[in-house]
């Protein structure tokens, strides 16, 4: 028997059949009915355009692709034999506008999508308003990060380079008091306890003192016994390097490296997303693989107990917002506001080069790969997060989200598991 | 370059553009003003939708006081271009937004708009407001999904039929008879799904560029063969929201309009609201003063941008650009793009995908120019970038006469 469910809140819809198999889900077929032609809008533009169209695939993790979009042509012009050395403000600065714009997706993830749907599947519906919670620190982070970028989402601040902002002082007080902001709602809201105390926590049976909106989510997964549900392969990639994890892929807790010549993308039928892996196996990315790959003591922790599974995951997610949090003070202090912000005055025209970058966007990585003739892109391939945890699989395997999803009991069991994997429709088909 | 053309460049840049009239007199706003303490008063006398809060408990369980709240009334007040005298019925019709229903669709998008709104605009008040508008169906921020949530559209259709305000975001791919974008259990396409929401409608407001002009997906080759709502929408009154993202407060800026006076604000030749897109850029930009001293960024990272001067040499397309964002900017007013040193890149403006969204000036790009190659005449000036601006403003001035007879045209089929 095949049972059709819509999926939306993942930044357009999927729908998933279900086929179930004496009281089980057996198998489940992901589609997508959408699809903008990004990378064909891309090809025969200026090289640089890149940087303001690959935002726009996505309002969420809009800024990550402007990253990447950047450090691909940068890579670009290093193989053309142009040296690009970013001043570490530079770097620091984009670092810290990517860091917040994962913060804002997981809180928005946490608040809109996992807390309303686990007190459905428990029925403990209570009357809070998380829509202003996610909105309230969301609107805070993102307030930080425009002092630098301008806007969110869809700012193109990044530059071969460098960035082109110049922030004074002031400019990077107000951040701070800003980021002071959200760990005081990491506190207050999230997790009733101090800042501090949270950090010290350094095992699964000091998770028992978390308390607020965390504990609550923690709890109530519990209580539906789903703490075990929704494990994979218990294999993890992270391709970008970033301050919560350096590029590398696991297989439990084994962690090894990784080089972007092994990622392989294919068509599939039935579905405009197509599917990628690296040397033919498939990989979860997120949080969970850069705490699994990044050696987080926390998440390791709970992964001895609970292997992949949905409580990992989605503590891991909202842990790493604490992770980000420090981080992020951190590069602020360090900055040097003397230092250039940009050194690449003129940019290379009508060259020809090959380049390409991965960076770790909030839901895992992302790559972009361009290919410029005469100054002019011949093709433009993206690689978003999503595609990693969602691609069919092949004979061998199943693919991540699907084998989370096999062996459930109910279709609401298995839609809270595949969104615990936090999806974006927009980004997969483009 | 001679002395008059050098007059003749600077006057097309220090000239007047804003076509929108802010003083219409006394008469105009007395009769203005009758006209929306009746429609208030008739709003009072219906229930909120759906339950909605009530905004004056909000404010309180927000500990939001009423200072800051008739704070952010009168700067809405004088962002609708109306006389302050207005703003005790703005705070008014704010209290009363969840007496008209709206219904907010995602088509071709990326979310960005809707994204915005929900970090949005003014010291926590707009986010208030998004819990008090009677959002009958979003995606995104309502708690139903899949069966659930299609039954509850088909409910708001049905119930409020030609009541309701439809906000779409997102392009309409017309490609392979739609089947680029489809939607729920029956894969209904984007095109279809529009027509028949908007049928019921009592008027459709297309948020962000992609939902108005096509947006990126209709940028060249435009694979999907996107288009905007003004292209299949028909025999409705529509107002285009335009940018990328569309500002947030421009959104509520809007519904706010159509509370308080029941009809849609008054619009220019592109359908967009002229109190947000009656003026360039460029006309209030905080850095116009470099401009006009001829102070210019060469290159990323120069002296020029260490000192915050203008941006025009680096690409910006703020002459060419209506929008309110010089004023009221993004993120809760915190910044804008020219605030960090990237010009704009018109996102506001039709086809702004295909003409202006690149760092570099209009004259160095090689894209056949919105003007059929005028261009090539710059030599003559010696200044092409100029050049480029000029023939930008001279096509704006072209549109902004047609739309002062649009407006005079669209008052009588205004009211909603």
């Amino acid at each position: 028997m095949i049972i059709r469910e819509l999926i939306e809140k993942i930044e357009g819809e999927a729908e998933l059949d279900f086929t179930f198999n004496e009281g089980k889900i057996e198998d489940v077929q992901i589609n997508f009915g959408f699809y903008r032609g990004m990378e064909e809008i891309l090809e025969g533009r200026d090289a640089r355009d890149a940087l303001v169209i690959t935002p726009r695939v996505c309002g969420i993790c809009n800024h990550a692709h402007l990253i990447t979009a950047v450090k691909a042509i940068e890579n670009g012009y290093e193989n053309a034999g142009l040296k690009v050395a970013l001043s570490p403000k530079a770097k620091a600065i984009r670092e810290f506008t990517l860091s917040c714009e994962l913060m804002q997706n997981h809180m928005t993830w946490f608040y809109m999508t996992i807390l309303p749907q686990l007190e459905k599947l428990t029925g403990e519906i209570s009357t809070q308003n998380y829509a202003l919670k996610a909105s309230y620190f969301s609107s805070t982070v993102t307030k930080a990060m425009s002092i630098f970028s301008g806007q969110w989402p869809h700012s193109s601040y990044a530059v071969p380079g460098g960035v082109t902002c110049d922030p004074s002082y002031v400019d990077v007080m107000q951040a701070e008091n800003l980021i002071d902001e959200c760990i005081r709602f990491f506190e207050e809201m999230l997790t009733g306890l101090s800042f501090e105390k949270y950090l010290s926590l350094n095992s699964l049976s000091s998770l028992g003192s978390v308390e607020g909106d965390l504990g609550k989510a923690l709890w109530l997964i519990d209580k539906n016994e789903m703490a075990e549900a929704g494990q994979s392969h218990d294999r993890f990639i992270v391709l970008g390097d970033s301050v919560l994890a350096k590029p590398g892929k696991a297989q439990a807790t084994k962690v090894s490296n990784v080089a972007l010549r092994y990622v392989e993308e294919s068509v599939q039928t039935g579905t405009t997303a197509k599917a990628v892996s690296y040397k033919q196996k498939l990989y979860e990315a997120g949080p969970l693989a850069r705490a699994i790959v990044g050696k987080e003591p926390l998440v390791k922790s709970l992964h001895k107990r609970y292997k992949d599974s949905i409580f990992t995951r989605v503590f891991a997610r909202v842990h790493e917002v604490a992770t980000l949090l420090v981080q992020s003070k951190k590069l602020l202090n360090a900055l040097q506001l003397d230092e250039p912000s940009c050194t690449l005055g003129k940019m290379l025209e009508a060259v020809d080069f090959e380049g390409e970058a991965a960076v770790e966007a909030a839901r895992g990585s992302l790559i972009h790969k361009t290919s410029v003739k005469e100054g002019k892109i011949e093709n433009y391939e993206i690689i978003v997060p999503t595609q990693w945890n969602l691609s069919h699989g092949n004979e061998k395997e199943e693919g991540v989200a699907v084998k989370a999803m096999v062996g459930s009991k109910t279709i609401q069991d298995a839609t809270f598991i595949f969104r615990t994997f936090d999806i974006c429709s927009v980004c997969t088909t483009q | 370059m001679s002395m008059d053309k050098q007059d003749s460049v600077k006057s097309l840049f220090t000239a007047q553009s804003a076509k929108v009239d802010t003083n219409k007199g006394d008469a105009y706003y007395e009769a203005l003003y009758t006209q929306c303490r009746a429609r208030l008063d008739d709003l009072k006398k219906l229930a909120p939708l759906n339950n909605r809060m009530d905004f004056k408990e909000s404010i309180e369980e927000e500990g939001l006081e009423r200072r800051d709240f008739l704070k952010w009334a009168s700067a809405t007040t004088a962002m609708l271009m109306l006389p302050a005298s207005f703003t005790p019925l703005v705070a008014e019709a704010a209290v009363m937004m969840n007496r008209v229903p709206v219904i907010w669709i995602e088509l071709s998008d990326c979310a960005g708009n809707s994204e915005a709104l929900i970090r949005s605009d003014g010291p926590k008040i707009d986010e208030i407001i998004l819990d008090i508008i009677s959002l009958e169906f979003h995606e995104t921020l309502m708690s139903p999904s899949g069966h659930q949530a299609e039954k509850q559209l088909e409910e708001a259709i049905e119930h409020f039929k030609g009541k309701y305000l439809l906000f779409v975001e997102g392009a309409i791919p017309r490609g392979i008879d739609g089947y680029y974008g489809t939607i729920g259990a029956k894969a209904e396409t984007f095109v279809d799904h529009l027509e028949r929401l908007a049928k019921d409608a009592a008027a459709v407001v297309a948020v962000g560029s992609c939902a108005t002009f096509g947006g990126i997906p209709a940028a060249a080759p435009n694979p999907t063969d996107a288009v905007g709502v003004m292209d299949v929408v028909k025999g409705k009154p529509i107002i285009n929201i335009p940018a990328c993202p569309a500002n947030p407060s421009n959104m509520v800026g809007v519904l706010l309009h159509y509370v308080l006076t029941g009809t849609v604000p008054e619009l220019d030749s592109l359908l967009r609201p002229k109190f947000a897109f009656g003026y360039r850029i460029h006309d209030n930009c905080e850095r116009r003063g470099h401009f006009d001293a001829g102070e210019y960024v060469e290159e990323w990272g120069d002296v020029g941008a260490k000192n915050n001067f203008c941006l025009y040499k680096v690409g910006c397309k703020g002459p060419m650009t209506f929008n309110n964002c010089s004023i009221i900017r993004y993120n809760e007013g915190v910044n804008w793009p020219i605030g960090v040193g990237r010009g704009c890149i018109g996102c506001s403006e039709p086809d702004f995908w295909d003409k202006y969204a690149y760092e570099r000036p209009m004259a160095n790009a090689n894209i056949k120019a919105p003007t059929g190659g005028v261009e090539k005449t710059v030599d003559e000036f010696g200044l092409g970038l100029l050049t480029a601006a000029g023939v930008g403003i001279a096509i704006h001035a072209a549109a902004s006469v047609v739309a002062g007879k649009k407006s005079e045209d669209s008052k009588s089929e205004e009211n909603a």
